[in-house]
C-alpha cells in the first residue's frame, strides 16, 4: 500500500509543476488578483451588483477580480476590511449608505474620509409601500394618520435604525413628528418586511424599489412615494410618483460606489478610475453585454458620479445623517418592550441552570457509585483505557498541544508569508507528529498546499493570502 | 398549455442547456463537499454568468448546482465529521459514527438515495400545489414565526442523547454565541467583551467546522497510533475484494438504501413533506428542515431504535436527508408564486429571473410568454435529481477512497480543511480563531458527554428566536397576540404539547405497561 501512495505522489507532483509553470510576474499595477470587497451577504443586492462588476472590471484591467462578502455588525467588518487594507490597489470596496451613517451610530471610526471614493455606480432611493387593500393611496393620507393616531401604524424594512429606518425617520421628521410616532419593527431586511407586510403584521414597508420589484410588478403591494429628487428612470418604474410631487422635501438615497484605502497612490486611481469610467458608460463589454445593461435587467439605477463629484455627494450624505442621528431621539431609542441584555440574560441563566443540575447529579452519583450506564462515563473510560503506556499518553498531549498552537500560529503569520509556504510547513508538521514517515511528510507537504491553493484561489474565486513571493 | 410544455421540453432538452446540467451539477458536487463552502455561495459565484446565458439554462444550472450541493454536503460529513453545508450539521454524529464502523458506503448510498427520492418528492409538491401552499405561507407573521423557532428549539431536546439538562446546557451555549456581535434587533454590540472583531458576530459556520471538525482532529490526536492504523488496514484489505467491481460497487452503496427506501414509504413522505413545508417559508430553510424532520424521525421510532440516533441511525439520517433535499423545491413555491425567496438561493434566483425579464408573481402562471420557464424549472428540478444518483455515486466512490488513506495523511489534510473551509467564507483568519476556540469547546463537551447538536440548533435558531419575539411584542404588548392567530394558537399549542411529552407519554406508558405487563 505504501508503494501505491508513493506512485500516486509522483504523479502530483508532475501536476504541481504544470500548475506552477502559469505563475508570472511583472511590475506595472495590476499584475495579480484583485480584491473587491462586499460587506453585505452573498446574493443580496450589492453582492450582485459586486460580482457583475467584478467580470467587467477583470476584463478591463486584465487579472482576475474576486469578490469577497464580509459581513455583519450592520456593515461595519466588510467597510473595515476594505478601506483599511494595504493602499496598493488590490484591495476595491463596495460601499454602501452605511458608512455615512454606522460612525454617527458610535459603531466605527471610519468614515467616508477613510476612503478615496473613485465612482458610485447606483442610487436607488427608498420609497414607502402598502398592500393593495391599504386605506392610503397618497402621501398626505398616510399623513394624516400618522398626525391623527401616532404610533398606531407599524413599518418595517430593516434592522433597527439601519438606513431605510432612518429614511421613514426622517420623513416623519420633515413635518415635525417624532421618529417613534410609526412604530418600527426591526427585521433582516426587504424581504422578510415585504412577507411581513404581506401576511397582515404591518401596514408599511421602507425599502427600495428594487427589492419590492416582483410584488410591486404582481400588484401585491402599491408604492406611495419615492424618496428622491425626480422619478425613477428605468422604464416600468417611471410611474411611481416622488414624495416631492406630493409636497415634501424629504429625500433619501441608497448608494453604492467603489472606493479605495486612503492613501492609494494617484496613478493607480487614475487606472481604476478610467476602467471604471468605461464600465459605467457603457463603453466596456462582456459578450457584447454592457454594464449598464446589465444593472437595468436588474432593475437598479445606474447613475454614477466619478471621484469628486462623488466625494462632495459623500460629504453631503453624511452631513444629512449627522443632524438626522444626532438628534435626542435616536441617542435613546430602544428597538422594542425588551432591551438587548434580556436575551443573553436567559441563556445565561438556562446554562447556569443546566450546569447546576448536571452537578448536583454528578456529585450524588460520586456518593453512591452506580455502574456506569451514563455515556459519558462510557465513552470516557474507552478513551483512557485505550491509551496504555504513560509514555505514549505524554506525547499524544505534546501533540494535541502543538495542534493547537500550529493553527493559531498559522492563522496569525500566513497572511504576511503566503498560504503554500505556511500550509507546507504545517502539513509537514502535523504528519510527522503523527509519526509518518519522512519522505511521505514531504509530499504531502509540497504537493497538497499548492493544489488548495489553486482550487480556491482558480476554481473558487476565494482569495487566499500571497504572502511575501507572491503566494 | 401543451404549446408551452412543449416549448418546455424543447428548450430544457436542448444540448446546450443539458452540457450546462451537467457542469453545474459536478461544480455542485465539488462546492459542496468542501466545507465552508455553502449552497448559497456556489450559486453566487454561478450569478455574473448566468446574465450571459439563457433564461432557461441560467435558471436550470441553479436548481442543478443546489441539489447536488446539499447532497454532497453529506460526503464530508459522513468520512470527515465535518459538514460540507450546513443543511447536513443534523446527523453528524450518526453519519460520522458509521464510518467509524466502516459502514460509510452504506451510508453515503442511503443519503444518496433518500437525497434523490425527497428532491423529486419535493419537486412534486412544487408542480401540483405551488399556487394553494404558497397561500398559507403569506399567513405567517412574526408569531407564527416565533412558534416555529421554539418548536426548533424544541427539537434540541428530542435529538440529544443522554440527560436532558446536557442537551439544555448545550442549547444554552449555542443562543450565548448567536448573542455576540451587533444583532439586527437591536442594533447594539453585545457581548464583544470590547474586541471589535466580535462585533460582526460569530459566524454560523467557522462554529460548526470548528465544533466537529476540528474537535474530532483533536480527540484523534490523543488516540493511539497503533491502533488506529491497524484498524484502518485492516478495513482497507476487507474493501479491497469488492473495489473496480461495478456490480459489487453498486451493492456496497445502494443495496441497503434500496431495501429501507422499500420498508419505510410512509415516513419518506412524512418527512419530505415537512421539507417541502419548511422550505416553503421565508427565512426557514434546508437546514432546519433537516433538523425536524431528525427529531420527528426520532419520536416516530421504537424505543430500541431511539437509542441508535445519535450514535449511527441510518434512520435518521434518511428522513433528515430526505428532509433537506425536499426543501430546496419548497423554497421555489413562494419565489415562482409570490416573488418572494424562500431561502438565499432563491434570492438570487428571483434576481435571475428578473433579469431575464421574467417576473416571478401570480402572472408568471398565466403568462403564455412565462409558462414556458416554470416548466423548464420543474423539468429541471426532475432532471437535477435524477442526475444526482449516478453523479453521486461517482461522487461516493470516490470520496470513500478517504478512508483508505493513512491516518497521518489524512489528519493534517482534514485540519486544512477546517482551516481554509473557515477561512473562506469571509477570508478572515479571525473566523479561524473562532474555529479554533470552537473546537476546544467542542472537545471539552464531548468529553462531559454534552451532545454538540443543540449549540448549533441555538446558533441557527437563536436570532430568529430573539427577532420574532421582539417584533412580536412591539406590535402588540399583550401576550395572548401570540395565540391570537389561527396557524400561531396551533403552532403554539403544538409546542406545549411538545415540552409536556414527556409527562403525557410517562402516563400512557404507565397505561400500557399495566395492560401489556401479563403476556410479557
Amino acid at each position: 500500500m505504501r508503494r501505491e501512495w508513493r506512485s500516486r505522489f509522483q504523479w502530483l507532483g508532475l501536476l504541481l509543476y504544470a500548475l506552477s509553470a502559469g505563475c508570472s510576474r511583472t511590475d506595472s499595477y495590476p499584475n495579480r488578483p484583485i480584491t473587491l470587497v462586499c460587506p453585505w451577504a452573498a446574493g443580496g443586492g450589492t453582492d450582485r451588483v459586486s460580482r457583475q462588476m467584478g467580470i467587467y472590471l477583470e476584463e478591463e484591467l486584465g487579472v482576475p477580480v474576486n469578490v469577497i462578502n464580509a459581513t455583519g455588525g450592520q456593515g461595519v467588518t466588510g467597510h473595515a476590511r476594505g478601506l483599511l487594507a494595504r493602499p496598493d490597489g488590490y484591495t476595491l470596496s463596495m460601499m454602501t449608505l452605511e458608512l455615512s451613517m454606522l460612525h454617527w451610530r458610535g459603531l466605527t471610526h471610519l468614515t467616508w474620509q477613510n476612503s478615496e471614493p473613485l465612482m458610485s455606480v447606483n442610487e436607488d432611493p427608498a420609497a414607502l409601500f402598502v398592500r393593495d387593500d391599504s386605506p392610503f393611496n397618497t402621501m398626505s393620507e398616510l399623513e394624516a394618520a400618522v398626525r391623527d393616531k401616532p404610533g398606531d401604524l407599524k413599518a418595517s424594512g430593516t434592522a433597527s435604525l439601519g438606513a431605510w429606518h432612518l429614511a421613514l425617520a426622517g420623513w416623519l421628521l420633515s413635518f415635525d413628528r417624532l421618529p417613534t410616532d410609526v412604530v418600527w419593527i426591526p427585521s433582516q431586511g426587504s424581504a422578510p418586511s415585504l412577507q411581513e407586510l404581506m401576511s397582515g403584521g404591518i401596514d408599511l414597508v421602507c425599502c427600495s424599489v428594487p427589492e419590492a420589484r416582483s410584488l410591486l410588478d404582481a400588484g401585491k403591494i402599491r408604492c406611495l412615494g419615492v424618496m428622491a429628487d425626480q422619478r425613477l428612470a428605468l422604464p416600468g418604474l417611471d410611474k411611481y410618483p416622488t414624495l416631492k410631487e406630493q409636497g415634501s422635501n424629504w429625500t433619501l438615497t441608497g448608494w453604492r460606489g467603489i472606493g479605495v484605502p486612503q492613501g492609494t497612490p494617484p496613478e493607480i486611481r487614475e487606472r481604476l478610475v478610467t476602467a471604471l469610467r468605461r464600465i459605467v458608460s457603457g463603453q466596456a463589454e462582456v459578450n457584447g453585454q454592457t454594464f449598464p445593461a446589465y444593472m437595468e435587467s436588474e432593475g437598479f439605477d445606474h447613475t454614477w458620479r466619478a471621484t469628486d463629484d462623488f466625494a462632495a455627494f459623500l460629504a453631503g450624505e453624511d452631513a444629512t445623517f449627522g443632524k438626522l442621528l444626532g438628534r435626542e431621539e435616536f441617542k435613546t431609542v430602544r428597538s422594542g418592550p425588551i432591551g438587548p441584555n434580556a436575551f443573553p440574560l436567559v441563556a445565561g441563566c438556562l446554562a447556569l441552570g443546566s450546569l447546576t443540575v448536571i452537578g448536583v447529579g454528578a456529585a450524588r452519583r460520586m456518593r453512591a457509585p452506580l455502574p456506569a450506564d451514563e455515556p459519558a462515563a462510557e465513552e470516557n473510560s474507552a478513551d483512557v483505557s485505550s491509551v496504555e503506556s504513560g509514555e505514549s499518553a505524554l506525547t499524544q498531549k505534546v501533540a494535541f498541544g502543538c495542534v493547537i498552537i500550529a493553527t493559531g500560529t498559522y492563522s496569525l503569520a500566513t497572511d504576511s508569508i503566503g498560504f503554500i509556504p505556511m500550509s507546507a510547513i504545517l502539513l509537514l508538521g502535523i504528519s510527522l507528529l503523527l509519526r509518518a514517515p519522512v519522505r511521505t511528510a514531504v509530499l504531502l507537504a509540497i504537493v497538497a498546499s499548492p493544489i488548495i491553493y489553486q482550487i480556491f484561489t482558480v476554481l473558487l474565486r476565494v482569495p487566499l493570502p500571497r504572502g511575501l513571493i507572491g503566494w | 398549455m401543451s404549446d408551452a410544455l412543449q416549448t418546455a421540453l424543447q428548450n430544457t432538452f436542448s444540448p446546450e442547456t443539458l452540457l450546462v446540467i451537467l457542469l453545474a451539477a459536478m461544480f455542485g458536487l465539488f462546492v459542496g463537499a468542501i466545507p465552508g463552502l455553502t449552497a448559497t455561495m456556489a450559486v453566487a459565484l454561478m450569478v455574473p454568468f448566468t446574465f450571459f446565458l439563457d433564461p432557461v439554462a441560467g435558471v436550470a444550472a441553479i436548481v442543478t448546482m443546489e441539489a447536488c450541493c446539499i447532497f454532497s454536503g453529506d460526503i464530508p460529513t459522513t468520512l470527515m465529521r465535518i459538514p460540507g453545508t450546513p443543511s447536513s450539521a443534523a446527523y453528524v454524529d450518526d453519519a460520522y459514527a458509521l464510518t467509524q464502523r466502516h459502514e460509510h458506503q452504506k451510508t453515503l448510498g442511503v443519503s444518496l438515495v433518500f437525497s434523490v427520492v425527497g428532491g423529486l418528492i419535493g419537486a412534486v409538491f412544487l408542480i401540483v400545489a405551488a399556487p394553494q401552499l404558497a397561500r398559507v405561507a403569506f399567513e405567517f407573521s412574526s408569531y407564527e414565526y416565533f412558534w416555529l423557532c421554539v418548536l426548533g428549539l424544541s427539537c434540541a431536546a428530542i435529538v440529544s442523547r443522554g440527560s436532558a439538562a446536557k442537551g439544555l446546557l448545550s442549547l444554552a451555549i449555542g443562543l450565548l454565541i448567536a448573542c455576540v456581535g451587533i444583532g439586527s434587533t437591536h442594533g447594539v454590540p453585545r457581548l464583544t467583551f470590547g474586541i471589535e472583531q466580535l462585533a460582526s458576530g460569530i459566524d454560523f459556520i467557522p462554529a460548526m467546522i470548528g465544533l466537529f471538525g476540528f474537535s474530532e482532529v483533536l480527540r484523534n490526536v490523543l488516540k493511539p497510533a497503533v491502533q488506529e492504523s491497524a484498524l484502518q488496514a485492516a478495513a482497507a484489505e476487507a474493501r479491497f475484494g469488492s473495489r473496480g467491481w461495478l456490480g459489487a460497487a453498486m451493492r456496497d452503496v445502494f443495496s441497503s438504501a434500496i431495501q429501507r427506501l422499500k420498508r419505510s414509504i410512509g415516513r419518506v413522505l412524512t418527512s419530505s413533506t415537512i421539507g417541502a413545508f419548511i422550505g416553503m417559508l421565508p427565512g426557514a430553510g434546508a437546514d432546519i428542515a433537516a433538523w425536524v424532520s431528525y427529531a420527528v424521525s426520532k419520536r416516530r421510532s421504537t424505543v430500541t431504535e431511539q437509542a441508535e440516533y445519535g450514535s449511527g441511525s441510518l434512520q435518521g439520517i434518511a428522513d433528515a436527508t430526505t428532509a433537506n433535499n425536499a426543501s430546496l423545491a419548497g423554497a421555489w413555491i413562494p419565489a415562482l408564486v409570490l416573488g418572494i425567496p424562500g431561502d438565499s438561493v432563491t434570492a438570487i434566483v428571483i434576481g435571475v429571473l428578473l433579469m431575464k425579464n421574467v417576473s416571478p408573481g401570480p402572472d408568471i402562471f398565466q403568462n403564455p410568454a412565462q409558462l414556458p420557464i416554470v416548466y423548464s424549472i420543474y423539468l429541471t428540478f426532475v432532471l437535477a435529481n435524477l442526475l444526482l444518483l449516478p453523479l453521486g455515486f461517482l461522487a461516493i466512490r470516490l470520496g470513500s477512497q478517504i478512508v483508505r488513506v493513512p491516518r497521518y495523511v489524512i489528519l493534517p489534510l482534514i485540519l486544512m480543511a477546517c482551516i481554509v473551509g473557515s477561512f473562506a467564507i469571509n477570508s478572515s483568519y479571525f473566523d479561524v480563531y473562532v474555529m479554533l476556540c470552537m473546537g476546544l469547546l467542542g472537545f471539552v463537551l464531548e468529553r462531559f458527554g454534552v451532545p454538540l447538536g443543540p449549540v448549533v440548533l441555538g446558533i441557527i435558531l437563536g436570532p430568529r428566536l430573539e427577532e420574532t419575539f421582539v417584533q412580536s411584542l412591539t406590535k402588540s404588548d399583550s401576550l395572548t397576540a401570540f395565540f391570537s392567530r389561527p396557524i400561531a394558537a396551533s403552532l403554539g399549542a403544538l409546542c406545549i404539547i411538545v415540552w409536556l411529552w414527556p409527562l403525557i407519554s410517562r402516563l400512557i406508558g404507565k397505561n400500557r405497561r399495566s395492560t401489556a405487563a401479563v403476556p410479557s
